[in-house]
């Protein structure tokens, strides 16, 4: 398969072997100058590693947009006790398909990115827990690691350098709510992956018990062109707050789907107008969720100045999450769509917290109802006063994602849910 | 109750156990080796799975149902998942879900009478942007449209039952 739609107006630096799969071979790796950087890393010192990571400014891209460097820097100096780094590849928010593409298409890359990480946080035990679905995929990940091993870049004794470290491909049993990192520690420990409450936070009390990191797979995989190229460089691209480029998965109504590595900063419009050829069909836009299925909707008004870093998203009123754009065009049934959503939330609400728990299932229900045309006006305020009691009561945010669509498509096309509930009938829908 | 490992399976499990820093650990990698075997996770398997890693019984079967993977009961040679999450419901997933139902003489989440297959849906598969993405046991099938629905099934009629 070539890989499906490219743009000249893309900086592919993660993503320029997508779609060859020659590259995904050790040898291809080591010729493009592969493991390198580990190499280099070793030679830094794991305090100067996290400084270079620190300066290059790379934010998490399992959607929080934590600042990678900050993270690891709050890791033991000294190690009393065993550390782990954990590489979160459970790749299950609906918009989401970048990780896979990654381990896929270039899995050296995360392999090199994932031991320098270790490395730099003192840990000789890696984890990746990907999603029990990925069997396809961790097969090619797990023949990239037997080649990593056999050459002798993963490990005892690393390149000679006296490092030991070891990395296992964990796979996990089918459950969204194993992406939040403690809910992953606790699947990873043969337990139900229910999220933790924090504090203690990992890097003091993490998978089993010893002091943790849990990296998203695309942040490992920018680690090893930052410890080569330097954070400067890494800067070129992107904002002040936002440096460097970023896989957009872009999905729905447009004419060329797929996953794009651009600049973040990119604005929205151009994105689907230009790189994706535009809406299907000549449609007309009428939302976007630009962060994945936990983020609000944008209206298309909110749409047109819309820059794709995480600033520029939440000034538009949504947040950037990991950068899945959803796209939907004038005939969408808003209310189907997000009834999807949330019934999605309650399959997966690990059921710990009463909002959450109850929330989830009774918004499924109301909007069921709503969209058969059984609705009342009073339900819309009903889903109010729910979203309200479900953001910032639980334990995780699952809860306060599943409110997210909720709110702010009442709040953008009530309408269309006034329609269904006064006529019984879709507004804009053939 | 017969053994439960052998062979290669009961070296890949002895791999598995020293991949962990104790045995409860290697729990959800036992279920699908023990899936791989019996095809679905029965209760007795969980207490097989359980004796192997010193765990207790009801310990192991409140893991094993939290998790969709396991199979509590036996399913289809072909187990179909269609993702009609969000992206590729915007494209059309609801159709090709109709399309597997119909072709395959079932309803959803029920076996067909030869055994062949089992049609659910599924979330979100991560693989958004090639709608709709339908997992068949481990294979992934990108751009399904409802039109290739029925040589797919008969493809697979054809070709057996293929790797979970
Ligand atoms: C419900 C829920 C699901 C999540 N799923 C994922 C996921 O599939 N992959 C991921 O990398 N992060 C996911 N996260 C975010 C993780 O908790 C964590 O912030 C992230 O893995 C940290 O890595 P990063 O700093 O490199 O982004 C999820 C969070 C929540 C609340
Ligand atoms: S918010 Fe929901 S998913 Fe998160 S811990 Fe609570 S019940 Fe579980
Ligand atoms: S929504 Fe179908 S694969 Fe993501």
């Amino acid at each position: 398969m070539a890989y499906p739609y490219v743009s000249d107006r893309e900086v592919r630096v993660l993503s320029k072997y997508f779609g060859d799969p020659s590259a995904r071979r050790v040898e291809e790796y080591v010729k493009r100058g592969g493991y390198q950087a580990l190499k280099k890393a070793f030679g830094m010192g794991p305090d100067a590693v996290i400084d270079e990571v620190k300066a290059s400014g790379l934010r998490g891209r399992g959607g929080a947009g934590f600042p990678a460097g900050v993270k690891w820097s709050f890791m033991p100096k000294e190690p009393t006790k065993p550390h782990y780094l954990l590489c979160n590849a459970d790749e299950s928010e609906p918009g989401t398909f970048k990780d896979r593409e990654l381990m896929r298409w270039d899995p050296h890359q995360l392999i090199e990115g994932c031991l320098i990480a270790a490395y730099a946080i003192r840990a000789k035990q890696i984890y990746i827990y990907c999603r029990g679905e990925f069997f396809e995929t961790t097969q090619v990940l797990a023949k990239a690691l037997e080649d990593a091993y056999a050459k002798g870049y993963v490990g005892k004794d690393i390149l000679g350098s006296g490092n030991d470290i070891d990395i296992t491909i964990h796979l996990g049993g089918g459950a969204y709510i194993c992406g939040e990192e403690t809910g992953l520690m606790n699947s990873l420990e043969g337990r139900r992956g229910q999220p933790r409450v924090k504090p203690p936070f990992p890097a003091a009390v993490g998978a089993f018990g010893m002091p943790s990191t849990v990296n998203n797979v695309e942040t490992l995989s920018a680690v090893p062109h930052i410890i080569t190229n330097g954070g400067a460089w890494y800067r070129q691209w992107g904002t002040e707050k936002s440096p460097g480029t970023k896989l957009f998965c872009v999905s729905g109504h447009v004419n060329r789907p797929g996953n794009y590595e651009l600049p973040l900063g990119f604005p929205l419009m151009e994105l689907i107008d230009d790189i994706c050829g535009g809406m299907r069909d000549g449609k007309a836009l009428k939302a976007v969720i630009p962060g994945g299925s936990s983020v609000p909707l944008l209206n298309a008004e909110e749409c047109a100045g819309c820059n794709l870093d995480y600033e520029g998203v939440q000034a538009a009123g949504s947040q950037l999450g990991c950068a899945s754009v959803i796209v939907m065009d004038e005939n969408t049934d808003i209310v189907k769509q997000v009834r999807r959503m949330v019934a999605f939330y309650a399959h997966e609400s690990c059921g710990q917290c009463t909002p959450c728990r109850e929330g989830t299932a009774w918004m499924t229900k109301i909007l069921q109802r709503i969209e058969e045309g059984r609705g009342t006006e009073e339900d819309l305020q009903t889903l109010l006063d729910m979203s309200r009691q479900m953001t910032g009561t639980t334990i995780c945010v699952l809860s306060d994602s599943a409110a997210a669509p909720v709110v702010s498509s009442i709040q953008k096309f009530k309408d269309e849910y006034l329609a269904l509930i006064r006529r019984g009938e879709r507004v804009g829908v053939a | 109750d017969a053994v439960l490992f052998e062979g290669d399976h009961q070296a890949r499990f002895e791999k598995i156990l020293t991949r962990y820093p104790n045995k409860q650990a290697a729990l959800l990698p036992t279920l699908a080796l023990a899936q791989e075997v019996r095809g679905h996770v029965s209760p007795q398997t969980m207490d097989r799975v359980a004796e192997l890693l010193e765990l207790a019984p009801a310990y192991v079967r409140g893991v094993t149902t939290f998790y969709t993977m396991y199979n509590k009961a036996p399913v289809g040679r072909h187990l179909v998942q269609v993702c009609t999450n969000i992206s590729c419901n915007l494209c059309g997933a609801d159709e090709v879900l109709e399309a597997f139902l119909r072709y395959t003489d079932t309803e959803l989440g029920e076996t067909s009478e030869d055994g062949d297959f089992t049609v659910i849906e599924a979330e979100c598969l991560a693989a958004c942007g090639f709608p709709t993405c339908v997992q068949i046991n481990s294979r992934y099938y990108e751009n399904v449209t409802p039109a290739e629905v029925p040589k797919i099934i008969e493809h697979l009629k054809s070709a057996g039952a293929g790797g979970r």
